[in-house]
């Protein structure tokens, strides 16, 4: 089992490797910083980034954002999941909302939201509005794959009905709802920098990646891209560091 | 059986299912404290029988005597345990919120003893054997405080010394306590190592084609004894008449 983890750890390395590779291979033939800049410059931007004196408040402020997001579409995604999956009725009354939520353009909800909110308050909604559907859905499907016998024991035994959705329920659901937040989050945070590449916030990745462009400081670009992927991979790992914490009755 | 109340009554019950009677005007009487056992063929009403005693679904009509203020525990043959509480935990599930939550753990271990699963109270049902997971859901049963027990071929699909071993602390529990139980089965033998009541139904629409009482202490039963050889004889002729 270690072996097999040891040897998965290479392989993810050795496909690092290669994205490095083929950057430095197109940063070699294009052989223009505006285009594509070296990877070594590139990391040692990032390096400044870090070490910049106004860098906390920013990745803070972005960072922020997505948690605010994550945790108004959790809170409403799992009590509107939780109900749509028990009620058939309430859930087809739900359906063609989440399915418009979903099939709108990420960019058209900007768009309006630049007219509705404050810079400060659109990349929150974007992620929120995002992040939701999926968070809900898995709820519903979580919900739905509750054993029936489980709730019919748990009647039998006269136990109350907000005990049977704590106890029962939302415990089965977890694992769905896990999932649901990994996707979310993932979506989520691609969300918010475009929310804050458009509505221009005092802070944020996103308003960092458009003076940089603005500039033409590709370098930059892509330092404030890694920087958000390593937040993305950062979060994902604490979603699945929860998932062991929190399921520990899968064998 | 002297000296035991018969208090419960199932009487003039009619149920039937897409036209076809699995109940007409059908009666059965159980004594409280004892085990009665119901042998019949499969597809004869046995557990539709269960499920209207346990008031899970109502009967066409007839009356239910007896049962009004009684609460009941199931042991079905799924042990039906939720995957994410522990041993501990699944037991706890089933007492009232109105003990303190020490309470309910001394009563949760107290049962987990007598089914001897001591040092498995903190373990998830997916860490336990087939025959372990059963045994805490007859400690659950026991521990719900409940009046009568219900139990819908929960033996059927394990091997003879995990059904001996689970008759066994079975007999052991409910020895402690003497709670009704009412008990489906289509094994003739489990019946004899339990039953201090056997009833054999017939096929559908079920009647009573045999009842017959054992004063032997359950639990220590030897199925060679010649009386309960003859007893299982005319238990099996009775349910070949009935299949």
């Amino acid at each position: 089992m270690k072996i097999s983890f040891t040897k998965k750890q290479y392989i993810s390395f050795l496909s690092v490797g290669i994205m490095l590779v083929i950057w430095k291979i197109l940063a070699i033939r294009f052989d223009s910083e505006f285009i594509i800049p070296h990877p070594e410059v590139t990391f040692l931007t990032v390096l400044k980034i870090f070490g910049d004196s106004g860098f906390i408040l920013v990745a803070g402020t972005t960072i922020l954002r997505g948690v605010t997001g994550f945790v108004i579409s959790g809170i409403l995604g799992m009590g509107i999941g939780i109900l749509a999956g028990i009620s058939t009725n309430f859930n087809a009354f739900l359906n063609p909302m989440l399915v418009t939520i979903r099939s709108t353009p990420v960019i058209a909800l900007i768009l309006l939201a630049l007219i509705w909110f404050s810079p400060d308050s659109v990349p929150v909604f974007i992620a929120m509005l995002t992040m939701f559907p999926f968070i809900c859905t898995n709820v519903i499907d979580g919900i739905r794959s509750v054993d029936p016998a489980l709730v019919e024991m748990a009647r039998f035994y006269r136990v109350g009905s907000w005990r049977i959705i704590r106890e029962v329920y939302i415990p089965a659901t977890m694992p769905f709802i896990i999932s649901g937040a990994s996707s979310a989050m993932g979506i989520g945070w691609r969300a918010i920098i475009i929310g804050e590449v458009l509505s221009q916030p005092q802070y944020g990745i996103g308003t960092k990646m458009q003076s940089a462009q603005t500039f033409l400081n590709v370098e930059a670009v892509i330092a404030w891209t890694l920087i958000a992927v390593l937040i993305s991979y950062a979060f994902e790992k604490l979603i699945r560091w929860s998932e062991r914490k929190i399921v520990t009755w899968r064998v | 059986m002297e000296g035991l109340k018969m208090g419960l009554q199932v009487e003039n019950m009619n149920k039937s299912y897409n036209g076809k009677f699995l109940f007409n005007n059908f009666q059965i009487e159980f004594f409280e404290g004892t085990i009665t056992c119901i042998l019949g063929p499969s597809g004869c009403g046995k557990t539709t029988l269960l499920n209207i005693i346990g008031k899970i679904i109502p009967s066409d009509s007839g009356n239910l005597l007896g049962f009004d203020d009684k609460e009941f525990s199931y042991i079905f043959q799924d042990p039906r345990l939720l995957p994410w509480k522990t041993v501990r935990g699944n037991i706890e599930f089933v007492l009232s919120r109105d003990l303190s939550a020490g309470k309910r753990k001394a009563q949760a271990e107290q049962l987990i003893r007598l089914v001897e699963l001591e040092g498995f109270a903190g373990y998830y049902p997916l860490q336990l054997s087939g025959g372990m997971r059963q045994r805490v859901s007859i400690a659950r049963a026991f521990a719900s405080p409940s009046d009568i027990i219900l139990m819908d071929e929960p033996l059927t699909g394990l091997d003879i010394a995990l059904k001996q071993n689970l008759i066994q602390w079975f007999s052991q529990i409910w020895k402690s306590d003497r709670r009704t139980v009412i008990f489906v089965t289509h094994d003739v033998d489990e019946a004899l190592l339990l039953g201090n009541e056997i009833v054999v139904l017939s096929k559908a629409p079920a009647q009573i084609i045999v009842r017959e009482n054992i004063s032997e202490p359950v639990g220590n039963r030897n199925l060679e004894e010649s009386h309960l050889k003859k007893m299982k004889q005319v238990l099996q002729n009775a349910l070949g008449r009935s299949a």
